[in-house]
């Protein structure tokens, strides 16, 4: 019976739960703080090197919405172009933007008049409003320009005359183009209709349910931020409109605030007017987040949390009550917090939660502000202490026991250890809370190798690395511990020495993959060994001795050589030519030729030889 | 005849942004806008950019076998599966006649962006895995210490690839990390993490060894492949986004911000990625034997000879000088016989001079450069290089001068002899008369 009553409040407290959720509503949590004010108005500022009738205007527009005052530099070129540049020839659009930015930065003031030597107060003239009402009577005009016209007109403070006829035509215009900006510019022409804009409310719907949405938390029309700001801002100022829900309007908000890093003035324009247009309708979102960390450390942490608009001003009218609804740790569902109410600070947008003393984790905090809520998840951030730290080696076969050596955070090891491949390199560690990196790295140079640290049943940390099989050659390892956790607040880097390992494997050498690679030369062959050249020359003297010695011989002993006849000298002649001939043939010419000289040159040496031989014959006879 | 000139300005101007179309695969239209710096410089830099998104139906890459596109960025992490014709197949052909992508993924990277990293030899760390830090995390990071700051020291050592950004600016990274085969050569950690960094689903405790840890996480990967293709791989699409191209990052340890290397770092990789940076062509080459200006048919062994080669790099567009003082020369048979590095005789003009081996044969002279982030330069051209014709060996060897001398001593005693042979007169009888 007990257990049924126990079941019945359980699902009486998760119904109770549930109609929480439904009656209030996620917030966003983000929205345009100060510095990001500061970064979109450099932003604008850029506007003002790059004059022209737009870019005055959203210099003009976007520093009045922000309420700020521009240097007066800015402020007199602004006033001085538009005063040299108006004329009635401009199209409405470009005559809005003048007569907006003339009112806004207040241009008829005497000072700026003197300054700009100027007599009349107003830019415009009576043919300006002449110019705008043709151009509203035109048959081919656009929605744009319409919307315009009315809005110089309205501003100019000139009463729209036959609102039925403009409607009409504004219709016209709007069917011949129905794209997202000529339905937007409708949307703004129409509010200034009165009554007869109200044809417009039908679009409304239509347009919300075209809008596109992205991940389920972003809203937004295609074409980007100027087409969904011109959407946004049309449909929240038509009088009489209900359009978006408050979910609907969370959701643009979600996606205008993504676009805070927008570059260019008429995006800021666009983005800070949207951003406005939102707080000030009846769905403005309600902005819940965290002022600076999400992450305290320390015995009694204090949450500052931020509840404001999307432009960060308070809340009107204030939340009755700002609560923690509950907190609880990711990890483990633990609840720390319950129904806790949150104090107000100076700032009338920042509230403070205190927690008290909680373990280090990761928790999820709901707040609700009046109607709105919000799921935030914060970090409570807590030193983790290394109780203690064996490092040693031991044996692979487990034959003895591993020599350990103790140590403390941040002594290192007085020695280098000597390992070899039959060895294990053992740490161990504790520690005070489990953590998410409990690491052991050994580099070398510019390797390393990194080992995960496991834990046993006394949660203890042990790492047992295998020389033999993890390392793959020789080096001295410096050993480094790494411990981190997010909610660690004292991450560690800790080298505690170093181990040399031998495995008589040297680190083998990188080859070039890329790169200048080694410088080849040819190696030529050598020449072959030859004699010095005194040996040569002696085997010369000696090859050429037997002939020097004959003729030495010969003048010596004397020579009769009277059979001598002239004739005969034409075979000595012939048989000197075959000589010389061979002398050039080993000089210079080829075989061919030396052949073709050699014929006749031999017949006629052999007549020669025939005559002399025979003479010498006939000689002998006689 | 209006018609016709319309149609011929219209397919030249057609023709001049063909040179730089790109399409963008977005998952959904909002990264347009907070990437939109990126896109900016891209059009700026003559990017004709196509944004569509990932999923839609009716996406085509080629058209009549013609690619419409020459380069594809995929900034779309969650899309499961491509929209129109598009898979991994067609990216992977596109890739393979040379065409370029850049894709960015985050923790939720789907499995068609994995499944086409693996093709290109990364492996994408598994679903809900973010690159962690804790000694390094950004002072904004929400917590889990996802977000975190790399020293631009750990960039790749290519400014060619990624620009000459101030090294003392850190870069900011969310995102998954990236395993790279450190074995493929042609696979390039353009950026790796810090030692303390490892990539891990941040919500569970380490069980299994993470699949990148230290400096093996490779938080973006390039790769080019052997048709010059070029693929680059970021874990974080974030990386690209504006809100980090004007971010400041402080790691929570140090004082002060500095602003972020992001936006230098990110337009340089997308300038080498799409081949604007790091193109090279050979413009000119030329051989001939030392002292004379044509080459010849044929050069002998032993000769000098000279090589030139004019070798120009694309810059903004167009083709200018390249000066570099490690570009090498090979001389090859089979094996490389002279490897001498060029000399740079004027800009962008190189030259080589050796003396051609004594082994005859068909050689190449091979100029091949392939330097980390630049195009691979390869260029051969054949000679051939023919023994000494027998007229070309020495003559008048010191050593062989008995020779020469006995053989003419042997003509020189064959003359005279034969001379005093023929006319000697005895005058023997006399003396026996007396």
């Amino acid at each position: 019976m007990k257990i049924l009553i126990n079941v019945q409040k359980m699902f009486f407290s998760s119904f109770l739960i549930a109609l929480c959720l439904i009656y209030t509503h996620a917030s966003v949590t983000d929205y345009i703080s100060s510095s990001d004010l500061q970064r979109l108005k450099t932003v604008l500022f850029t506007a003002h090197s790059n004059l022209n009738f737009s870019n005055a205007y959203y210099l003009a527009k976007g520093f009045t919405t922000v309420k700020e005052q521009v240097p007066l530099v800015v402020h007199l070129d602004t006033c001085g172009y538009l005063h040299g540049n108006f004329n009635n020839d401009l199209n409405p659009e470009e005559i809005f933007y003048a007569l907006s930015t003339w009112s806004l930065f207040q241009c008829s003031n005497p000072d700026i008049l003197h300054k700009l030597e100027r007599q009349t107060p107003n830019l415009h003239t009576d043919t300006t409003v002449k110019t705008l009402k043709q151009a509203l009577e035109k048959d081919e005009v656009n929605t744009t320009f319409i919307r315009y016209a009315l809005e110089a007109l309205t501003l100019i403070g000139q009463s729209i005359p036959n609102t039925d006829k403009i409607a009409n035509i504004l219709e016209t215009a709007l069917k011949k183009d129905e794209n997202f900006l000529s339905i937007g510019h409708a949307l703004h022409a129409a509010s200034l209709l009165g009554n007869a804009g109200k044809f417009a409310l039908t679009h409304v719907e239509d347009l919300v349910a075209q809008a596109d949405e992205v991940d389920g938390r972003i809203l937004q029309w295609d074409g980007g931020l100027t087409t969904t700001g011109l959407l946004l801002t049309g449909i929240l100022r038509l009088p009489g409109a209900k359009p978006l829900t408050q979910i609907q309007a969370d959701k643009f908000a979600t996606y205008l605030l993504t676009r805070k890093t927008v570059q260019h003035p008429r995006g800021v324009v666009t983005l800070i007017d949207s951003a406005f247009a939102l707080t000030k309708s009846g769905v403005s979102p309600v902005s819940i987040g965290f002022i600076g960390s999400s992450q305290v450390v320390g015995d009694n942490p204090k949450l500052k949390i931020r509840v404001s608009d999307i432009m960060g001003q308070p809340l009107k009218p204030a939340p009755s009550t700002v609560t923690a609804q509950s907190a609880t740790r990711v990890t483990d569902d633990v609840v720390i917090i319950s129904k806790q109410p949150l104090a107000p600070a100076k700032d009338a947008t920042e509230f403070i939660l205190t927690l008290a003393k909680v373990q280090p984790g990761q928790y999820r905090l709901s707040i609700t502000a009046g109607s709105d809520s919000a799921s935030l998840i914060f970090r409570v951030l807590g030193p983790v202490t290394l109780n203690w730290l064996d490092a040693g080696l031991g044996d692979a076969d487990g034959s003895s026991a591993p020599r350990l050596t103790k140590l403390n955070y941040p002594d290192k090891l007085t020695s280098v250890l000597q390992a070899d491949s039959s060895q294990h390199l053992i740490v161990r560690f504790s520690l005070s809370h489990s953590v998410h990196q409990p690491f052991l790295r050994l580099s070398a140079d510019k390797r390393e190798i990194i080992f995960v640290a496991e834990q046993d049943s006394t949660k203890a940390y042990k790492i047992d690395v295998n020389l033999a099989s993890e390392l793959t050659y020789s080096a001295v390892f410096d050993m480094e511990l790494i411990l981190g956790d997010s909610i660690m607040s004292n991450p560690l880097r800790w080298s505690f020495g170093s181990v040399d390992v031998k495995l008589g494997v040297s680190e083998p050498k990188q080859p070039i993959i890329r790169g200048p690679r080694p410088e080849i030369k040819h190696m030529f062959r050598p020449a072959e060994k030859r004699p010095p050249q005194v040996v040569s020359m002696l085997f010369t003297a000696l090859a050429a001795a037997p002939l020097l010695l004959l003729l030495i011989v010969w003048l010596k002993l004397g020579i009769n050589l009277s059979n001598f006849s002239i004739s005969s000298l034409t075979f000595h002649a012939g048989l000197a030519g075959i000589f010389g001939l061979f002398t050039l043939f080993w000089l210079k010419l080829d075989m061919f030729t030396t052949c073709g000289w050699l014929l006749p040159l031999g017949g006629f040496t052999f007549l020669a030889g025939h005559h002399v031989l025979s003479k010498l014959a006939k000689q002998k006879k006689v | 005849m209006m018609r016709l000139v319309v149609f011929l300005v219209f397919s030249i101007f057609a023709a001049v942004r063909a040179s730089g179309n790109t399409l963008v695969l977005l998952d959904h239209q909002v990264i347009r806008e907070t990437h939109s710096k990126f896109f900016r410089y891209l059009q700026e830099r003559g990017h004709h950019l196509t944004f569509k998104i990932a999923d839609e139906s009716g996406l085509h890459l080629s058209k009549y076998g013609e690619y419409l596109y020459d380069n594809l960025i995929i900034f779309a992490p969650a899309v499961e599966e491509f929209g129109g014709s598009l898979n991994v197949d067609t990216i992977t052909q596109f890739i393979d006649e040379g065409g370029n992508v850049l894709v960015a993924g985050s923790s939720i990277t789907g499995d068609v962006l994995r499944e086409m990293a693996s093709e290109c030899g990364f492996e994408i760390d598994e679903e809900g895995a973010f690159v962690i830090d804790h000694l390094n995390y950004d002072v904004t990071d929400d917590g889990q210490h996802t977000k975190i700051v790399v020293p631009s020291t750990n960039l790749i050592d290519a400014p060619v690839i990624v620009g000459n950004a101030d090294k003392n600016k850190p870069l900011l990274y969310q995102g998954t990390g990236i395993l790279a085969d450190p074995e493929n050569p042609l696979v390039l950690p353009i950026l790796t993490a810090d030692s303390t960094a490892y990539s891990y689903i941040p919500e569970q405790t380490i069980k299994e060894y993470p699949h990148a840890v230290g400096k093996n996480v490779v938080l973006i990967a390039g790769l080019q492949a052997r048709n010059n293709a070029r693929i680059v791989v970021s874990g974080s699409l974030a990386f690209f986004s504006d809100a980090f191209f004007s971010a400041t990052a402080q790691r929570v340890k140090d004082e002060g911000k500095t602003e972020t290397a992001n936006e230098e770092v990110a337009l340089a990789i997308s300038k080498w990625v799409f081949k604007e940076q790091g193109q090279l062509r050979v413009r000119s080459i030329k051989h001939h034997k030392l002292g004379e200006p044509t080459p010849p048919q044929a050069y002998t062994i032993m000769e000098e000879l000279v090589y030139t080669i004019e070798i120009d790099i694309l810059k903004d567009g167009g083709w200018v000088p390249f000066n570099a003082d490690d570009i090498q020369l090979e001389f090859v048979r089979i094996d490389p016989f002279v490897r001498t590095t060029l000399k740079l005789k004027a800009p962008g003009k190189y030259e080589a001079r050796f003396k051609i081996p004594d082994v005859y044969g068909v050689y190449q002279l091979v100029v091949d450069y392939d330097r980390i982030g630049y195009t691979h330069l390869y260029s051969t051209t054949q000679v051939s290089v023919r023994p000494l014709q027998h007229t070309q060996y020495e003559r008048f060897i010191p050593s062989a001068y008995p020779y020469y001398v006995s053989a003419f001593s042997m003509m020189v005693g064959v003359f005279l002899f034969s001379f005093v042979f023929l006319h000697y007169k005895e005058d023997v009888p006399k003396t026996k008369g007396e």
